[in-house]
């Protein structure tokens, strides 16, 4: 599970001085639920997610992925997640075999296993017909798909997935997105960050909406809209908006 | 540190490298067709233009030819040598290349000549024009031959020994073997090339594979996986290095080939009866100096691609490097300066110093092991350096 207490992150910028991007967040997500954090661009939702993916350090508060914290065990929790974000982040000059091999092997698989989680993927993510083709030459679909196959390879239990159907046509976003219901119906944990209403609606099971790095409300899509006797997560998501805007 | 993940990187970097169409062009087909296709148009051009020069014939104003009978009855006798006069302005001549050179005759030479005393010819020519230098060269033989001639002719009216003029002869003889010959040229040459080689081969690649991974967002996917970030560096410095030793290999390679066939196309005698006079301990030293240089060139190119924040940035920073680097790579090829202690501890410099000494065969071990220390530490500097930056995340994910 995701444990993330007052977490809080402080750039420093020559221009602009201080910048809060991510401030006090305060959630958690349980196994086999996703977690969607919904806001707009520059909200803090990449920054939040770096740290729990341990490529950043926060400035202050704690988070944990299953219990061990991402500072202190940085590569502890390495070993429990799988990161997937709109850019696939794949080596052009591979193919989807050679690729899922090298990820496999520097998460700490061997051959056999690599070789029988490959062939379950590429059945089950209809690869079979591109394995063998460089990356460079395959389309967005296919190349999401080998980066969905990437992300799970070792069978991490937590997912942490940032926007990952940014730039994606609307079939390839719809691959992303079933899989996503897979990775929770296989007991797994899944922060999913997106600005797009209707995936949070259809996908989780919790919503943080974020703005401004500040956690503006959160709960299930059934308490927001009780909340803010709004039926609609896009008013409620404007409305959270404007008042904190105002605020400010 | 696992060195399975060392090796997956190293791998994958690598494979990576070779199929990328830009190292095979600057690994393979520049060095292996391009260097000898260059040097033979070079070689067949040279000898072309020289051919040319040396068939043409020299056309020479000659002023004043009436003071000076015999030297221009000797003048027109040259073969080469077309003797014309009565030309109205010759320097304009000269100048829009008409003529190749005027010889300007005082008056009362040849009275001066019989009366023994000194006198004074001029001789104009156009130091930029081919065949004018040519022209100048042939006139030069033709009057020393003939104040040879006079010579000559004087010591026989007094009687007197032409030994008289020449009371010995000084022989020169070159104790050099052909291998010191060999090893005193290449050792000029080669360490600058070794390091132009080095530098040339691994940028490309230490660029793609730090800054480019920035650019293409792969740079994320490595973060997250279990590999440490000490690994990754390790894996592709070693990458880097790797690829700029073969680059290297190929280079000189080329350039092999490339004397040799210009050289053969040309009829040049330049290297002919060069014998490669390298002992297995000389190119086991070589190799040990090469290792730290490789891998602090390496280290150095791999930090400066993780700080750019894309390719081109990372070119940008790279390039006063490779004109640092050239430029104590000339100081190796200027002959006659010679290091002194502490600046055996300047990077690349003190490589170069011993690559020449070495290839000349002269060993001098302090210099060696002074070399291959503060290489091998400045190299292990770099690499932590480069360790460090991979840790930063205002480096990592700068834009």
């Amino acid at each position: 599970m995701i444990q993330v207490d007052q977490l809080t992150k402080v750039f420093q910028d020559k221009k602009r001085g201080k910048i809060i991007a991510v401030n006090h967040l305060k959630f958690n997500c349980q196994k086999g639920k996703i977690y969607g954090l919904l806001g707009p661009n520059g909200a803090g939702k990449t920054t939040t997610l770096r740290i729990l993916a341990t490529m950043m350090i926060p400035t202050s508060g704690k988070a944990s992925i299953n219990g061990y914290d991402v500072v202190k065990n940085s590569s502890k929790v390495r070993e429990q997640i799988g990161f997937l974000s709109g850019e696939t982040g794949l080596y052009d000059r591979f193919t989807p075999r050679e690729t899922l091999r090298f990820f496999g092997k520097i998460n700490g698989m061997d051959n056999q296993q690599i070789d029988k989680k490959m062939d379950e993927m590429f059945q089950a993510l209809e690869m079979e017909h591109f394995k063998d083709v460089r990356v460079g030459k395959l389309s967005t679909g296919m190349k999401q798909k080998l980066s969905i196959a990437r992300c799970i390879l070792h069978n991490p239990s937590v997912l942490i997935l940032d926007e990952p159907t940014v730039g994606l046509d609307i079939m390839t976003a719809r691959t992303v997105t079933d899989y996503v219901k897979s990775f929770k119906d296989d007991g797994k944990c899944v922060i999913y960050s997106t600005h797009i209403m209707r995936e949070a609606e259809k996908l989780c099971d919790k919503i943080g909406i974020i703005h401004h790095g500040r956690l503006l409300a959160q709960g299930t899509l059934a308490c927001l809209k009780k909340e803010f006797s709004l039926e609609d997560l896009e008013d409620i998501f404007f409305k959270l908006i404007e008042r904190e805007n105002h605020l400010r | 540190m696992s060195f399975g993940n060392i090796k997956s990187i190293l791998l994958k970097e690598i494979v990576g490298a070779v199929r990328d169409k830009r190292t095979l062009i600057t690994m393979i087909i520049v060095p292996l067709v391009f260097y000898p296709l260059l040097f033979i148009g070079m070689g067949y051009f040279n000898q072309v233009g020289n051919k040319k020069s040396e068939n043409s014939v020299s056309i020479v104003a000659l002023l004043g030819k009436e003071f000076a009978v015999q030297l221009s009855e000797h003048l027109e006798n040259q073969e080469q040598i077309k003797i014309i006069s009565g030309v109205d302005d010759a320097v304009v001549s000269l100048k829009n290349g008409d003529i190749q050179a005027i010889i300007e005759i005082p008056p009362k030479f040849d009275d001066k000549i019989i009366n023994n005393e000194p006198s004074q010819l001029l001789l104009e020519y156009d130091q930029t024009e081919v065949k004018s230098r040519v022209a100048q060269k042939r006139i030069t033989q033709a009057i020393d031959d003939y104040s040879d001639k006079i010579i000559s002719q004087r010591l026989r009216v007094k009687n007197l020994s032409e030994d008289l003029i020449h009371p010995f002869n000084l022989e020169t003889k070159n104790v050099a073997s052909s291998e010191k010959m060999t090893g005193t040229f290449l050792g000029i040459l080669l360490p600058y090339l070794i390091i132009i080689l080095i530098f040339a081969g691994a940028m490309h690649t230490a660029i793609d594979i730090t800054a480019g991974e920035k650019e293409r967002g792969t740079i994320a996917t490595l973060l997250v996986s279990q590999i440490s970030r000490l690994e990754i560096v390790i894996g592709k410095c070693l990458a880097v290095m790797m690829i700029s030793l073969s680059s290297m290999i190929l280079g000189l390679s080329g350039i092999t080939i490339s004397l040799l066939t210009g050289n053969a196309i040309a009829g040049s005698e330049a290297i002919e009866g060069m014998k490669m006079g390298i002992s297995f301990q000389a190119f086991l030293l070589l190799f040990l100096i090469l290792l730290p240089l490789v891998g602090l060139i390496s280290a150095v190119l791999v930090i400066m691609g993780i700080f750019a924040r894309n390719i081109k940035e990372a070119s940008s920073y790279i390039t006063p490097i490779y004109m640092l680097t050239i430029f104590l790579g000339i100081i190796s090829i200027s002959q006659g300066i010679e290091l002194t202690g502490n600046m055996f501890l300047v990077p690349v410099l003190n490589s170069s110093f011993v690559f020449k000494e070495i290839l000349m065969g002269k060993i001098f071990w302090g210099h060696i092991l002074t070399t291959f220390t503060a290489n091998t530490i400045i190299a292990g500097i770099a690499l932590i350096g480069a360790t460090r930056l991979f840790n930063k995340e205002e480096v990592l994910f700068r834009s």
